[in-house]
């Protein structure tokens, strides 16, 4: 072998040194992560997830899915049941209705942008009228293809978010105004509820986001959503402040976040059905508000658990709404499938 | 001098033509960029809050130990909750001020009464670190007044931003520096 060939420890030292300098700029290149791809490397007390929290014991359900009602209206917002079980759903451009299998009835384009809706029952004034809630006033339709009446406008800083109808009087949830607005049938304002008021031990409805909601129960009296008081509130017609009831929380009998429940309607038997947003569940309480089961969980409305702490506008989970016809179907609508999900007792 | 030395011939002619007309256009080409960049002014670094997803990367893809990205608040977006969720843990044992109840690893958010049942929040720039945790707890259940924004007083403008290039919903772009920040205005609040 010739000397030059030779490996001296000189030459093995240098050799290695190379060696080494190439593994720690292999290691450098690779631990590098200009794309991001390998995540935050935050600790885990910097992690966000409701996950654990969307569990729900399946034995809690007490509903199945019967019928859904696929939607073909942009942004629906809002589902009532009218006579004979007849659904109602409005969205931005218009108000479609289905007979109580899911047929389409009729559909019709609606002038302005509808934001919740109420069907009057056998009982009301005016029989299976229509009100409208727009943004600032009622409208009130007579047929589904008639002419709308529109009431007098609240205002520029209305935002009527819910309807409810009793025998002779409209109520509408006003977001804005943080009061329910009382009419009678014929459009006339005949009070206020709610507003805030010391001597009558009312301490006025807190409402950080557009979902405040009412409705009429069957013992005569009015029942408003305080969401951000977590609490369902009954009012006599002419604002008296009766009884409340409903816990902040994340477990499944509470209301969970800021501010909830974001949807209520009651039953023929005077059981209350709510839609949580956050969160998405519905669930049933019984007349005194002591919680009986859940309707449907996030497994459903919510199947990527991630879309729950999605913070870009378009892409994050609208909140459901709720409604019962006389059988007690509980009839949700829920915006972010398009459709309309049927439920009955298993 | 002879006459013929003097002489220019049709190469040489066409050799200094080129010359001059290629320094020429040099010239203008560089006169039309300074006015160009007169018009468009700086550009600085900015992320769209509209595209962001919180994903905690401008806390640690900055170049600097101190990410550039904060939180900010939109006041006339918020409902000055009293059960904020920017501000607590999703399940707060109760709602006083104590560490084991907020939210913000790093105690960057301050909650001070204003009148019952409101709070008003705020952001403790030194503490923020831009994780972006609470702008998750905030959009998760309320009004998304919680966003992140590059600040410019800490922003070092780098050619290629480090948090960019990780940013995977592709948030931020080079705005104009006179209006660098990207606010939210009033969305969903009642």
């Amino acid at each position: 072998m010739p000397a030059s060939a030779k490996l001296n420890p000189l030459n093995f030292a240098i050799g290695g040194l190379i060696l080494a300098g190439i593994a720690v700029g292999v290691l450098v290149v690779l631990m590098n992560d200009p794309s991001g791809d390998g995540g935050n490397r935050l600790p885990d007390a910097f992690d966000y997830s409701l996950e654990e929290y969307q569990k729900i014991d399946p034995a809690l359900v007490k509903y199945r899915q019967t019928a859904e009602i696929p939607l073909e209206m942009q942004e629906p917002r809002g589902v009532a049941a009218g006579i004979d079980d007849k659904i109602y759903v409005v969205g931005k451009d218009g108000l479609a209705v289905f007979d109580p299998q899911g047929t389409e009835v009729k559909t019709v384009r609606l002038e302005g942008e509808t934001q919740c809706v109420a069907v009057a029952g056998k009982d009301h004034s005016v029989p299976g009228r229509i009100y409208l809630g727009m943004k600032d006033h009622i409208q009130a339709l007579d047929t589904v293809d008639g002419p709308a009446i529109s009431w007098e406008s609240l205002g520029e800083k209305a935002n009527l978010t819910s309807l409810a109808v009793a025998e002779q009087d409209v109520f509408a949830a006003d977001a804005g105004n943080r009061i329910v607005w009382r009419y009678d049938a014929s459009g006339k304002l005949l009070g206020r509820i709610g507003g805030k008021d010391e001597a009558r031990n009312i301490r006025g409805f807190v409402i950080p986001s557009p979902y405040f909601e009412t409705a009429a129960a069957p013992d005569g009296l009015l029942r408003v959503v305080n969401p951000g008081a977590h609490k369902i509130e009954a009012f006599t017609f002419d604002g008296h402040l009766e009884l409340s009831w409903g816990q902040r929380g994340l477990d499944v009998a509470a209301f969970c976040g800021c501010c909830n429940p974001a949807a209520m309607a009651i039953l023929p038997d005077g059981r209350f059905v709510t839609g949580e947003k956050g969160i998405p569940r519905v669930k049933v309480y019984d007349a005194e508000g002591k919680f009986e089961c859940v309707v449907v969980g996030p497994d459903v409305l919510a199947p990527n658990f991630s879309a729950t702490t999605e913070t870009r506008e378009d892409m994050r989970l609208k909140p459901v709404d709720v409604a019962v016809d006389s059988k007690s179907r509980i009839i949700v609508l829920d915006p972010n499938a398009g459709k309309v999900r049927i439920f009955e007792k298993k | 001098m002879t006459e013929t030395s003097c002489k220019l011939d049709r190469r040489s002619f066409v050799g200094i033509a080129l010359r001059v007309a290629g320094a020429a256009g040099i010239g203008g080409l560089a006169a039309a960029l300074a006015v160009r960049r007169g018009q468009s002014g700086e550009l600085a670094w900015q992320l769209d809050p509209h595209k962001c997803v919180s994903c905690g990367n401008c806390a640690t893809y900055c170049v600097l130990d101190e990410s550039a990205v904060k939180c900010v608040h939109s006041f006339p977006m918020c409902g000055y909750c009293d059960l904020c969720t920017g501000y607590f843990q999703p399940s707060p044992i109760e709602l006083k001020t104590g560490a084991e109840n907020q939210l913000c690893p790093t105690g960057a958010i301050r909650r001070q009464f204003i009148e019952d049942p409101y709070f008003e929040y705020t952001i403790d720039k030194e503490l923020c670190i831009g994780c972006g945790k609470c702008v998750k707890g905030c959009n998760a259940f309320g009004n998304g007044s919680l966003y992140l924004q590059v600040q410019h007083d800490r922003c070092k403008n780098c050619n290629e931003c480090a948090i960019a290039v990780s940013c995977p919903s592709q948030a931020f772009s080079r705005v104009p520096a006179k209006d660098a920040y990207l606010l939210k205005i009033r969305e969903t609040k009642a």
